[in-house]
C-alpha cells in the first residue's frame, strides 16, 4: 500500500451472511462472550496483578501495553491456535481435542495459569450443558468428567463455537474480545480506573486484535506456545504475593 | 500423536535421516559396575564429543559437546540422540558457547532428542546462546522421561553480538523443549524472541538482555523443594551484580520450571547454577558443578 492515509478496504466478509437479520448463531455468540457469563473470570488478573502489585502499572496507559503483551503472547500464540486447532486450521500440533487437552496443560506452564485455564474451562463446560449444548463440546465435556482430559477455556470456547457454526476468524476475535473486556474490567476494580478509562482503552484494543488475529492465522505449529519470559516471571511470583485480589 | 508438533514423531532419531546433516551424534550412557559409562558412541562432521571425564566419585559421567566448526550458519542442521539407561547419570556441558552466524539460507537448527531409563539421571549445562546479526536459530528438543528419571536443563539466551554493538539484530531464537512421559506431554516449553515482534518492553525482558531457564522434573520435586529453590532463587537474584528477576512454578507433574532475567551471562548463570548446585546437593550429595573449560 502506498504512503497516505486512503482508508483500508474494507474486508470481505466471512460467508454470506442473511439478507435481513443475523446468522444463528449471533445472539449464542454475544451469550457467550457476555463477562455476565458465569465462568468466574472476575478471579483471575493472568499476572496483571503483579504489576499492579510492582507499580509497573498504574494507571490507563500501562495497562494497554500490559494487555498488548498479554494479546501478542498467550491470546495469539497459544489461545489462537488452539481454537485453530479445534477447528482443524492448523494440523501438526494435535489429532484430537484430548491431545491439544493435554499439550495445552503442558504448555501453560505457570501453575496458577494452567489452574485458571481449567477452573474456567470447568465453569463453560457446566454451563455449555443447558445453554450451549453440541456435540463437540459434549464428547469433550464428557472426557472431562472421566477425568481424561483437564478441560481447558479455549478448548471449550472453541468447541462450542464449531458447535454453533461460528466461522473461526469470528470466533478468533470474539475470544480474544471477551477475555480483555474481563481484563479491562478487573483493571477497573483493581488499578483503579474510571468505567470510561476502561472504555478508552478497550477502544484502543479493537484494532489489535484484529492484528492478533492476522497474525495468529499466520503462524505455524512450531509456534504454538510460545511464551513472553516477563510475563510468566510476574504470573509466577503472584504465587506467593501477599494480599491479593485475584487468583492468578 | 502429532502433538509434539514439526518435531513430533517416535521416528525422529538421527538414523536414516542423517544425510544431510551438518554434524550428528549419538550416544548411549549405561551403568556399568557402580559407574555410569558410554557404551555406544558415534558422530559424524561438525559435532563431537570430547574425552568423558568425571567431577566427582558419584559415578555420574561428564561429556562435552564439541562443534569444531566453531559455528552454526544458514541452514545447518544438527542432530543429537543421547539415551542415559536405567539408573545411568550424565552430565552434559558444551566446550563453550553456542554461537549462530548469518543465516540467509535459512535458520540453523539443532535437534535432540534425549531419552531417560527408570533411575535414570540427565543434567544439561550448556554455555550460553549468542546469535549475530540476522542469524534464525531453532533449537528442537524432545525428551522421553520415565515417571522415575530425573531431568535437569538449564539454557541461557544472550542478547547476541553485532558489530556495531546494537542488541537483539538477530531475527529469531526459538528453544523449543517437548517433555514426554509414557507417551503423555508433561511440559513444552516455547522460548521464541523474534526482535521484530518486540522484545525489551513490558512482558517479554521487562528491559532486561538476558534470559535463563532452568527446567527439573523429578518425582522428588515436591513443594518443599520448591519453596526451597524459590528462596535460593530469589537470593541468588539479589546477590547478582546487575538488576535481576527471578521466578519458580511447579509442573502438573513431580517438577518445577525456574525463569531468569538479568543483564548478563554471568548474574544469570549464576542464579542458574546456584539452584543446580542445591538440587545436587540435595538428591545427589554432589558438590557444585565446577566446570574448568578455560
Amino acid at each position: 500500500m502506498s504512503r497516505g492515509a486512503a482508508p483500508a478496504a474494507p474486508e470481505p466478509p466471512h460467508e454470506a451472511w442473511p439478507d435481513a437479520g443475523a446468522p444463528s448463531w449471533f445472539t449464542a455468540l454475544l451469550q457467550l462472550t457476555d463477562s455476565a457469563l458465569p465462568t468466574g473470570a472476575f478471579s483471575h488478573s493472568y499476572g496483571l496483578e503483579g504489576y499492579l502489585h510492582s507499580g509497573a502499572v498504574t494507571e490507563e496507559h500501562g495497562l494497554a501495553d500490559w494487555l498488548d503483551a498479554y494479546l501478542d503472547t498467550q491470546l495469539t500464540t497459544t489461545d489462537a491456535l488452539v481454537v485453530r486447532v479445534l477447528y482443524g486450521d492448523l494440523p501438526g500440533v494435535a489429532d484430537t481435542p484430548a491431545e491439544m487437552d493435554a499439550l495445552l496443560t503442558a504448555a501453560l506452564v505457570p501453575r496458577e495459569i494452567r489452574q485458571a485455564s481449567v477452573k474456567t474451562g470447568r465453569r463453560l463446560l457446566e454451563l455449555s450443558r443447558d445453554g450451549f449444548g453440541g456435540p463437540a463440546v459434549a464428547a469433550y465435556r464428557d472426557q472431562v468428567d472421566e477425568g481424561r482430559c483437564d478441560g481447558h477455556f479455549c478448548l471449550a470456547f472453541a468447541l462450542v463455537g464449531r458447535d454453533l457454526g461460528v466461522p473461526l476468524e469470528v470466533l478468533l476475535r470474539a475470544y480474544a474480545w471477551s477475555t480483555l473486556t474481563s481484563l479491562v474490567q478487573n483493571a477497573v476494580r483493581a488499578v483503579p480506573l474510571g468505567q470510561a478509562a476502561g472504555q478508552r482503552v478497550l477502544t484502543r484494543c479493537r484494532p489489535r486484535v484484529e492484528e492478533s488475529v492476522r497474525r495468529a492465522m499466520a503462524l505455524e505449529p512450531r509456534h504454538f506456545g510460545a511464551t513472553a519470559p516477563g510475563l510468566e516471571i510476574a504470573q509466577m511470583r503472584h504465587e506467593h504475593q501477599h494480599a491479593r485480589l485475584f487468583m492468578s | 500423536m502429532t502433538a509434539a508438533g514439526p518435531s513430533a514423531g517416535p521416528d525422529a532419531e538421527p538414523e536414516g535421516t542423517g544425510a544431510a546433516c551438518t554434524g550428528r551424534l549419538a550416544l548411549r550412557i549405561g551403568q556399568r559396575g557402580g559407574r555410569s559409562v558410554a557404551v555406544e558412541q558415534f558422530h559424524e562432521g561438525a559435532l563431537r564429543v570430547l574425552r568423558p571425564h568425571r567431577l566427582d566419585d558419584s559415578g555420574q559421567v561428564c561429556f562435552v559437546v564439541v562443534n569444531p566448526g566453531g559455528g552454526y550458519l544458514g541452514a545447518d542442521r544438527y542432530e543429537m540422540d543421547v539415551r542415559v539407561e536405567d539408573g545411568a547419570s550424565l552430565l552434559l556441558t558444551t566446550q563453550s558457547a553456542t554461537k549462530v552466524y548469518r543465516t540467509p539460507q535459512g535458520p540453523a537448527v539443532q535437534r535432540t532428542r534425549l531419552r531417560l531409563g527408570a533411575g535414570a539421571r540427565l543434567e544439561t549445562v550448556p554455555d550460553q546462546l549468542i546469535a549475530y546479526r540476522d542469524a534464525e536459530y531453532v533449537q528442537d528438543t524432545v525428551v522421553d522421561l520415565h515417571p522415575t528419571s530425573s531431568m535437569c536443563l538449564t539454557e541461557i539466551v544472550t542478547p547476541g553480538w553485532d558489530p556495531g554493538g546494537e542488541r537483539f539484530s538477530y531475527s529469531e531464537v526459538q528453544l523449543r523443549t517437548l517433555v514426554m512421559m509414557q507417551g503423555r506431554p508433561v511440559l513444552l516449553d516455547n522460548l521464541l524472541i523474534r526482535p521484530e515482534w518486540g522484545v525489551s518492553g513490558v512482558g517479554v525482558l521487562e528491559g532486561h538482555s538476558h534470559v535463563g531457564s532452568l527446567v527439573v522434573v523429578d518425582p522428588r520435586a515436591d513443594e518443599e523443594v520448591l519453596a526451597a529453590v524459590r528462596a535460593c532463587a530469589e537470593a541468588a537474584a539479589r546477590a547478582c551484580a546487575g538488576p535481576a528477576l527471578a521466578a519458580v512454578t511447579s509442573l502438573a507433574v513431580p517438577g518445577l520450571v525456574l525463569r531468569v532475567l538479568g543483564d548478563s551471562t554471568g548474574d544469570v548463570g549464576r542464579v542458574l547454577a546456584d539452584v543446580a548446585a542445591q538440587l545436587r546437593a540435595l538428591w545427589c550429595g554432589q558438590p557444585p558443578l565446577a566446570l574448568r573449560k578455560y
